[in-house]
């Protein structure tokens, strides 16, 4: 247990600062440099809200404490792997085949075990720790340990000059994925305000038995919106797939993340991951840029402690009667 | 009516779990006899593993708090004894021959810290390692615990702590050793000489029975009724006057300086501490213990902690993926016996019974007089 631990501690916990390894050593207070530094911000936004994304559906709609969030990511990331591997695809490709296959997977945990222990938070929450451990187990067995690379598409490369001298840019894979992370939530909103599945499920957070005396097959939609959550983290493991290695314990690095953008956002509402993530993704750039990126994350997880301390319902939360 | 309450006054001592106790100190004690060096030390290990486990459970067993910091508290400890054995090494062994710890002369420090300095003694060193975990929890339960915020959240929050602290440790080369750790630290002596591993192990084995002694006796008080009670229904107790807060804050500062210490014997044991033992992964070994082994119940933590040591000893020879059975395990306990493996001993040998007294057929006679 602790040898496996220590291999991935040295790797992982600066995924944050990986990140930005592209940041220039300035010299003095170099304004363009801190734009950069706030351009890099964007990127690490789009990652957060794209890994948060998932952990909103299935924690803040379905209130399932889910510590197997990130085993997700991982498996998405291993399905863009086996793709690319096995048929060439393209990473956009497969994307698409990343999110059914783990809105699969997601369907039948749900079906075996998550279903047992709706309204026993604690229990949900080492259930889905011995799942993860699981499937990290079985992902290891089938690939191994060793790492796996994956090509991010050519065009993809590359930057976008934006300020006069090439001084500030920005690169098209940190906009491609911003432009994912707001594209899903976009889609995922509109899902949920605005068709009748939507309606059903938010029927059946606010009162079970009440939705299913209406006719609403409950047991079908905690299935379809666990695996539809599920689907998401995978869709997050592809994009994620292209910047770092693909490794067994990958998604541990980013259920901690995760937890803090939703936990920042609040879950009432959908729209309160975009604003977690731009906080805690901006917030560490700009405080990396002025320290350094281990302390930026220790300041952001201390701030966010101290913001679960005095709302634990998140920022960004309508009044409820209670 | 008067002779049954009398009956049952006339005794309080637990004769059964005295009894059962004993022959497992017993056990114990000529455990190490038998072992050889190697199983000895990976007792001494699990023993302390298991009274990290059992202080856990005083959090979340009877009080309900689910923390996935109590590594922390561990290696905040085990940090604290590390600083003392470190610097207690020998000039003649040190890398660098000076008074500086080897990592610090790499990391460009010239003199030590005035916060590490004090360390070189033990008196100080032995109260850091209790007075540093438990300050720190304090003000962490001060923080949470006076405040609305509700179980789930609090464990989210110790999550928090956990990943926190790690980046910490591990960004601080120049004072904690960085991902490394601290290591090539001398031997635990009294007055020059060294400890023998038989030593060490009983030195363990005595605290191991401390922290399940103390645990106990604090679960069986009126206090640990309490406890069990803001477990069961935090409204009605708060309600009857009790100030729920201060009782938490209480027993989590307990049970964070009982991990502090256990973490304080683990690191002349392995010598060496990293931020490893900070993780997240090694905080949830701690909880993955006290729930396959039976929250609320003391002595399943500590049996897991054994069970799943000596197991996983055995089946890393066999295959490097035991970490999958562990798992299985843990699912198969939550989903099918979610009291844990304790719960499926007979109700007569429960803690709870055993430490009843035998209740004493009343005598007439005696009875009436009083």
């Amino acid at each position: 247990m602790l040898d496996s631990a220590l291999s991935f501690i040295s790797s992982s916990f600066f995924l944050l600062a990986q990140e930005e390894a592209v940041e220039e050593a300035a010299a003095g207070f170099d304004y363009a440099a801190l734009i950069n530094q706030a351009l890099n911000g964007i990127g690490i936004v789009g990652i957060l809200l794209l890994t948060g994304l998932g952990l909103a559906i299935t924690f803040g709609v379905m209130r399932i404490i889910n510590l197997a969030h990130g085993e997700f990511i991982m498996l998405g990331a291993y399905v863009t792997f086996l793709m690319q591997d096995l048929f060439k695809m393209d990473l956009l490709m497969t994307i698409p085949f990343a999110f059914i296959g783990t809105a699969i997977v997601g369907a039948l945990i749900e079906i075996t075990i998550i279903r047992r222990l709706y309204g026993r938070p604690l229990e949900t929450l080492l259930a889905t720790w011995g799942l993860s451990i699981v499937i990290q187990g079985v992902v290891k067995l089938i690939f191994t340990a060793e790492l796996k690379y994956v090509r991010s598409p050519s065009y993809l490369s590359g930057t976008i000059p934006l300020g006069a001298d090439g001084a500030i840019a920005i690169s098209y894979y940190r906009l491609f994925i911003i432009c994912m992370a707001l594209a899903l939530l976009g889609l995922t909103m509109f899902l949920f305000y605005g068709t009748s599945w939507g309606r059903q499920i938010r029927a059946v957070t606010q009162n079970r038995d009440m939705a299913k005396c209406l006719g609403v097959n409950t047991k079908l939609i905690d299935m379809g919106t666990f695996a539809y959550g599920c689907g998401l983290a995978g869709v997050a493991g592809a994009v994620i797939s292209a910047l770092k290695t693909v490794a067994p314990p990958m998604g541990q690095d980013y259920l901690v993340d995760a937890w803090m953008v939703v936990v920042t956002g609040g879950v009432d509402k959908l729209i309160g991951i975009l604003a977690g993530s731009f906080l805690i993704g901006e917030a560490n750039a700009i405080i990396a840029f002025i320290l350094n990126d281990p302390l930026a994350r220790v300041i952001v997880l201390g701030a966010v402690i101290v913001l679960i301390r005095y709302k634990p319902e998140g920022l960004f939360t309508v009044q409820k009667r209670t | 009516m008067a002779n049954l309450v009398l009956g049952y006054k006339q005794s309080t001592f637990p004769t059964k779990l005295a009894f059962i106790s004993g022959i497992g100190l017993l056990i114990f004690t000529i455990l190490p006899f038998v072992l050889g060096d190697f199983q000895l030390s990976l007792m001494s290990k699990l023993l302390l593993f298991g009274a990290l486990a059992i202080s856990l459970d005083l959090v979340w067993g009877f009080t309900g708090i689910l923390s996935f910091a109590h590594g922390v508290f561990f290696t905040l400890g085990g940090y604290a004894s590390a600083y003392y054995l470190k610097l207690n090494l020998s000039a003649a062994s040190n890398t660098y021959g000076g008074e500086l710890p080897d990592f610090m002369v790499w990391n460009g420090l010239e003199t030590l810290p005035w916060f590490i300095a004090p360390l070189k003694y033990f008196p100080v060193a032995l109260f850091a390692t209790v007075a540093v975990p438990a300050l720190f929890a304090y003000v962490i339960g001060y923080f949470i615990f006076r405040s609305k915020v509700s179980g789930v959240y609090i464990t989210i929050i110790t999550l928090a702590i956990s990943s926190a602290l790690t980046t910490f440790f591990v960004s601080q080369q120049a004072y904690t050793g960085g991902t490394n750790g601290i290591t090539d630290i001398s031997r635990l002596s009294f007055w020059g000489n060294d400890v023998p591993p038989i030593g060490l192990y009983f030195l363990i084995l005595i605290y191991t029975a401390f922290v399940l002694a103390i645990s106990w006796w604090l679960t069986q008080s009126n206090f640990g009724l309490i406890l069990r009670s803001i477990n069961e229904n935090e409204k009605r107790i708060q309600f009857l006057g009790y100030d729920v807060a201060q009782y938490k804050i209480f027993i989590w500062t307990v049970s964070a300086a009982l991990a502090g210490m256990a973490g304080g014997l683990f690191v002349p044991l392995n010598r060496f501490i990293s931020p490893v033992y900070l993780a997240v992964a090694f905080g949830t070994q701690v909880v993955i213990w006290v729930a396959i082994g039976g929250r609320g119940t003391l002595i399943g933590p500590l049996l897991a902690a054994l069970l799943l040591g000596q197991v996983q000893n055995y089946a890393e020879k066999v295959t490097q993926d035991w970490q999958l059975v562990i798992g299985v395990l843990l699912l198969v306990v939550v989903l099918f016996v979610p009291n844990g493996l304790m719960s499926l001993l007979p109700k007569r040998f429960s803690l709870a019974n055993l430490s009843k007294p035998k209740p004493i057929a009343p005598r007439s006679q005696s009875g009436q007089k009083a």
